[in-house]
């Protein structure tokens, strides 16, 4: 948009002060707009730098690798929280994306009928649930049912709070495929599920993996839907249980089934109960949690930029 | 062709994903209602996850606990959430936690669950902590921080009921002549629990035995209270103890309660207290002890007895006992319903887990108290069979 | 036609020769879930919150000054949370959108288009901050620096003028845990999602609509002001609507800082509860049926409130892109 300002020439002494007065309204107004976004890109700055300088005191080795110590005692790590967030990003992954894809698709084809409609509208609802009914609802279904607070229950809270994103990015990524993409398959005879699976998501792979992406990096920092269903747990050890399933024989399903029916804690679950303690061993690894965690959401939000401009310069050159 | 294999084999995986999570773990075939419960002798490590939340009165003992059980019985992979007396017990009632930790006492849940019980573990004491500057200036002009205060059992009721409002009130600088015309005029700010607390609990039981007029208007001691202060403007509601703690630390002329091995391990000064029988005294074993002996009959066949405003010389005024609940009958997995009460067992008999706990101010229970509780452990039975060997 | 020999794909093939049946189908069951969870919800926040509802009935949300919250006695009022609720929104919305419709406006018009791309994105990256993470830095950074010195000085100048007293009484606690501070971070985390939805707005205005004013001698802010602004309006309320609908939902950010008070006072400057940030806190430890029914009939109104605004939302920005398609 080219700063097209065309002023207007003043004839009398009058009409020129008041075009001036227009001259000066026009640049305050603009500065005022350039003042806007330096107002909010300050929050921005301030909390990024403010979590990296004081998080980085807590990152070493440690960190990383070990339990939490006992309360009141310095060292240990928050190893439970992050294995619990890989986990929890796995399942909800695992539920969210095939359910996505397929919902997505499903609404191209059948925009304008009357299911269709009621599956964009369900979207809708779902994008605008508060992360705390969602939380209500999956302790209701699954954990009081089941008897146990589990990664399963977390993770299928986040798969929920995923769809929507996921469903909206590929359906606006999809219909930028061609429709003679789509035909030349079929005439090819190619069957429906063939031209899905091979030709268009292929065509729009790049700008589903950006909804993933996105869906992902909400996922990982939600908390409010673990409160009750995750629970927490600072006993968690992945390596351990694997190591013991191997030990003892079991077949990997036996395994998995035990991983995901276990309380998880999460990175953002962790930093909430660590934030509300009285010892300062805890508030600071709280602060090393804000900084594995922004760093996780900065790297996923600066990889589909780049992924995204990789792609259209690979389309340019072309 | 290989793209095939692929999917059918993906497919494999997907649909094992699912069927894995519905698949129980194994349960041996119930056996006659007289004869003990026959386990695998010799369980893989970390084969039995055990979860339970609840109270953040002994938080600090669990939490050791907890995390050093592992070395005891490397099968057991055991977690304690410190959600609070309320959630623990809600968590039991709704069959979510293998075990609970609550200091507050059951009532209505008896009628939804009615074989759940009560098993004291400790005893511990609630302190009243506080965050006091005094108006006197230290060279920097830095204002200097009171370390030592004491209050009565009355003015401790009337702060917490709002009557008293400031710090330099006559009632409490007759209690602290040292202190006259240091005690600013700042008013009170009167921390309290948010959540459903057993510590509440305790607490409130402790001022209706203080106070007639917070009997009156205010209630019997329960978990969760309309606090007078809130309607005042001057209090703050703290989640768990922690919160509590942190609330004290952070507002100056600031009052609160939390058990004692919070206001210890923070080093946040708490208030002595003068007791029924006119002494000063402060939070400690043997005054804890003290007052577990005032009340040595207290306990009624739920295995509840509270403690509070004991009238023994040197007894603490607000001590009570800490709980864990469990279900005596309907524990569906029975290698779980053992290793529970394996822990259990250990808590209480284990000289290195009376150790933990006894370093951090709480006190072991009595020894009839003890065998009772070991006999309710015992009667535990799980599908008819009872449980422990 | 392609006629498969070998076992694996004969098998394949065989299993596939119903057509396109079996997809559409796939299709079909996988979508219906969808529909079938957002019925699910609705129907177990409807049934879990039915002992509320027939016990407590219209007089737990009605506006009283002497709101009363005691699970114990079964005497629950929940105004003082849907006030929380909808003063921490307004603030943030009265503070946001300004700021907002300024940065679209910087965005779609002023913006140099080397630049538009690279502040687009860090304006975004607002929105992709967890909500713990503004609530650490909320605790310990923004609130003693920036809002406890505002609430003093609101104290001691709004607060002392009678017509706003309710709402500016102190003192704002030390901590500067109050409404106000719930409803500045608020205002940071919507900031985003108004600014990015009214910038689409501005960039979709067909050029004709500007070339005409400055054809007419316009400056570029009159051009702004006069024309673009009423021309977007509706695509302008549907992105404000968003942001309020995400205000409203907030949950861990406000609990961290709004101070989880059942204090009565209508301040902004005094501790408050949202009604998420009552969830949060007493969902796990109800004392009784009744008193979790109660939260989820809050959890009930607080899902039927952000899904009429995000639905409203949606209308107008839709139907704002329709009326440019038509110029």
């Amino acid at each position: 948009m080219q700063n097209i300002q065309i002023m207007p020439q003043p004839i009398s002494s009058i009409s020129k002060r008041s075009s001036k007065k227009r001259k000066y309204i026009n640049q305050l107004m603009l500065l005022l707009t350039g003042i806007m976004v330096i107002l909010a890109l300050i929050p921005l700055i301030w909390i990024v730098g403010y979590v990296f300088i004081k998080g980085s005191q807590s990152i070493n080795f440690d960190f990383f690798t070990k339990l939490p110590a006992m309360l009141g005692e310095s060292g240990g790590g928050i190893l439970h929280a992050i294995q619990g967030t890989i986990i929890l990003t796995i399942i909800a992954a695992i539920i969210a994306i095939p359910i996505g894809i397929l919902v997505a698709l499903y609404v191209l084809r059948h925009a304008n009928t009357v299911i269709g409609i009621i599956v964009r509208f369900s979207t809708d609802v779902l994008s605008g649930i508060p992360s705390i009914v969602v939380g209500i609802f999956c302790y209701a279904l699954i954990v009081k049912n089941q008897g146990h607070f589990s990664a399963l229950a977390g993770g299928i809270a986040l798969a929920i709070l995923m769809l929507p994103i996921i469903i909206r990015t590929t359906e606006e990524m999809v219909k930028l495929v061609p429709n003679d993409l789509r035909e030349a398959s079929l005439a090819l005879g190619a069957p429906e599920w063939k031209t899905a699976l091979t030709v268009i998501l292929p065509a729009a792979v790049s700008g589903i993996v950006t909804g993933l992406t996105l869906g992902i990096a909400r996922a990982s920092g939600e908390t409010a839907p673990l409160l009750f269903t995750a629970l927490g747990n600072e006993n968690f050890d992945f390596a351990q249980i694997v190591q013991n399933g191997i030990a003892q024989k079991q077949n990997i399903f036996i395994i998995i089934g035990r991983i995901i029916n276990s309380p998880v804690d999460s990175l953002p679950l962790t930093l909430y109960k660590y934030t509300s303690l009285p010892y300062p061993e805890r508030i600071q690894q709280a602060w090393g949690i804000a900084l594995v965690l922004l760093s996780l959401i900065l790297f996923l939000n600066i990889s589909t930029k780049v992924f995204i401009l990789m792609r259209e310069k690979k389309m340019r050159g072309k | 062709m290989f793209k095939k294999l692929l999917n059918v084999v993906l497919v494999v995986l997907a649909g094992g994903l699912i069927l894995s999570a519905c698949q129980p773990v194994a349960t041996p075939a119930p056996v006659a209602a007289t004869q003990a419960l026959k386990i695998e002798p010799t369980l893989a490590p970390g084969s039995v996850q055990l979860v339970a939340q609840g109270a953040t009165f002994p938080l600090p003992v669990y939490d050791v606990w907890t995390k050093s059980y592992q070395f005891v019985d490397p099968a057991v992979n055991l977690t304690y959430a410190g959600t609070g007396s309320g959630a623990g017990k809600k968590a039991i009632v709704d069959g979510t936690v293998d075990f609970a930790g609550s200091d507050s006492v059951l009532k209505d849940e008896y009628k939804t669950v009615p074989d759940l019980q009560m098993l004291p573990t400790l005893a511990g004491a609630v302190v009243p902590i506080f965050n006091l500057q005094s108006t006197e200036k230290d060279a920097n002009g830095n204002a200097v921080a009171i370390t030592a205060l004491v209050l009565d059992r009355q003015t401790l009721a009337d702060i917490y009921q709002a009557k008293i409002t400031k710090w330099n009130d006559p009632s409490i600088t007759k209690l602290n002549p040292t202190l006259v015309g240091k005690l600013s005029d700042a008013t009170i700010t009167v921390v309290h629990r948010a959540d459903s607390s057993g510590t509440t609990e305790i607490f409130t039981k402790a001022l209706a035995s203080f106070s007639a007029d917070w009997l009156a208007k205010v209630g019997a001691g329960a978990s969760t209270v309309e606090w007078p202060v809130d309607k005042n403007g001057n209090g703050i509601g703290g989640k768990g103890n922690p919160g509590v703690a942190v609330a004290v630390q952070n507002t100056t002329n600031s009052i609160g309660y939390v058990e004692l091995a919070y206001a210890i391990s923070n080093k946040i000064p708490f208030a002595k207290l003068i007791n029924k029988a006119g002494k000063a005294v402060t939070a400690d074993a043997d005054s804890l002890a003290s007052a577990m002996g005032d009340f040595a009959n207290a306990f009624d066949d739920r295995l509840n007895a509270t403690i509070v405003d004991g009238s023994g010389a040197g007894s603490w005024p607000i001590s009570g006992y800490t709980y864990l609940i469990v279900r005596t009958q309907s524990m569906k997995d029975c290698v779980k319903a053992q290793k529970v009460v394996e822990y259990i067992k250990w808590t209480l008999t284990d000289t290195r887990a009376g150790k933990i706990a006894s370093d951090l101010g709480y006190s072991l229970l009595p020894q009839a108290v003890l065998d009772k509780v070991m006999g309710k452990l015992n009667a535990i039975t799980c599908n008819g069979a009872v449980v422990s060997k | 036609m392609f006629t498969p020999q070998k076992g694996l794909d004969r098998w394949i093939s065989k299993l596939t020769q119903h057509g396109d049946r079996p997809w559409n189908y796939l299709l079909l069951f996988i979508s219906s879930l969808i529909i079938l969870l957002i019925i699910s919800i609705c129907f177990l926040l409807w049934r879990d919150s039915a002992l509320a509802r027939t016990e407590l009935g219209w007089n737990f949300l009605s506006p009283t000054l002497d709101a009363n919250w005691n699970p114990q006695n079964g005497n629950m009022q929940a105004w003082p949370f849907i006030y929380g609720t909808l003063i921490t929104a307004l603030i943030a919305f009265i503070i946001a959108f300004p700021i907002s419709i300024g940065i679209s406006i910087f965005l779609a018009e002023i913006s140099p288009d080397w630049l538009r791309h690279p502040l687009s994105w860090m304006i975004e990256l607002l929105a992709a901050i967890p909500s713990v993470v503004y609530g650490i830095w909320g605790i310990f950074v923004f609130l003693p620096q920036v809002v406890t010195p505002i609430g003093n000085f609101l104290a001691g100048t709004l607060g002392k003028i009678p017509i706003l007293q309710s709402l500016f009484i102190g003192p704002i606690p030390e901590s500067g845990l109050s409404r106000l501070a719930a409803g500045l971070i608020l205002a940071i985390m919507i900031i985003p999602t108004i600014a990015a939805v009214s910038r689409d707005v501005f960039l979709a205005i067909p050029k004709a609509q500007r070339e005409a004013s400055f054809a007419l001698g316009a400056t570029q802010w009159e051009t702004i002001w006069k024309v673009l602004i009423p021309y977007g309006s509706s695509g302008i309320l549907g992105a404000s609507i968003l942001g309020l609908g995400r205000a409203l939902g907030e949950t861990m950010a406000v609990t961290m800082v709004i101070g989880n008070s059942l204090e009565g006072s209508a301040s902004l400057l005094r501790p408050g509860y949202s009604m998420a940030s009552l969830i949060a806190n007493q969902f796990q430890d109800t004392v009784s049926t009744l008193h979790s029914d109660a939260l989820i009939e809050i959890a009930l109104i607080l899902f039927l409130v952000t899904l009429l605004l995000n639905l409203i939302a949606r209308l107008l920005v839709w139907q704002t892109s329709r009326k440019f398609l038509k110029g």
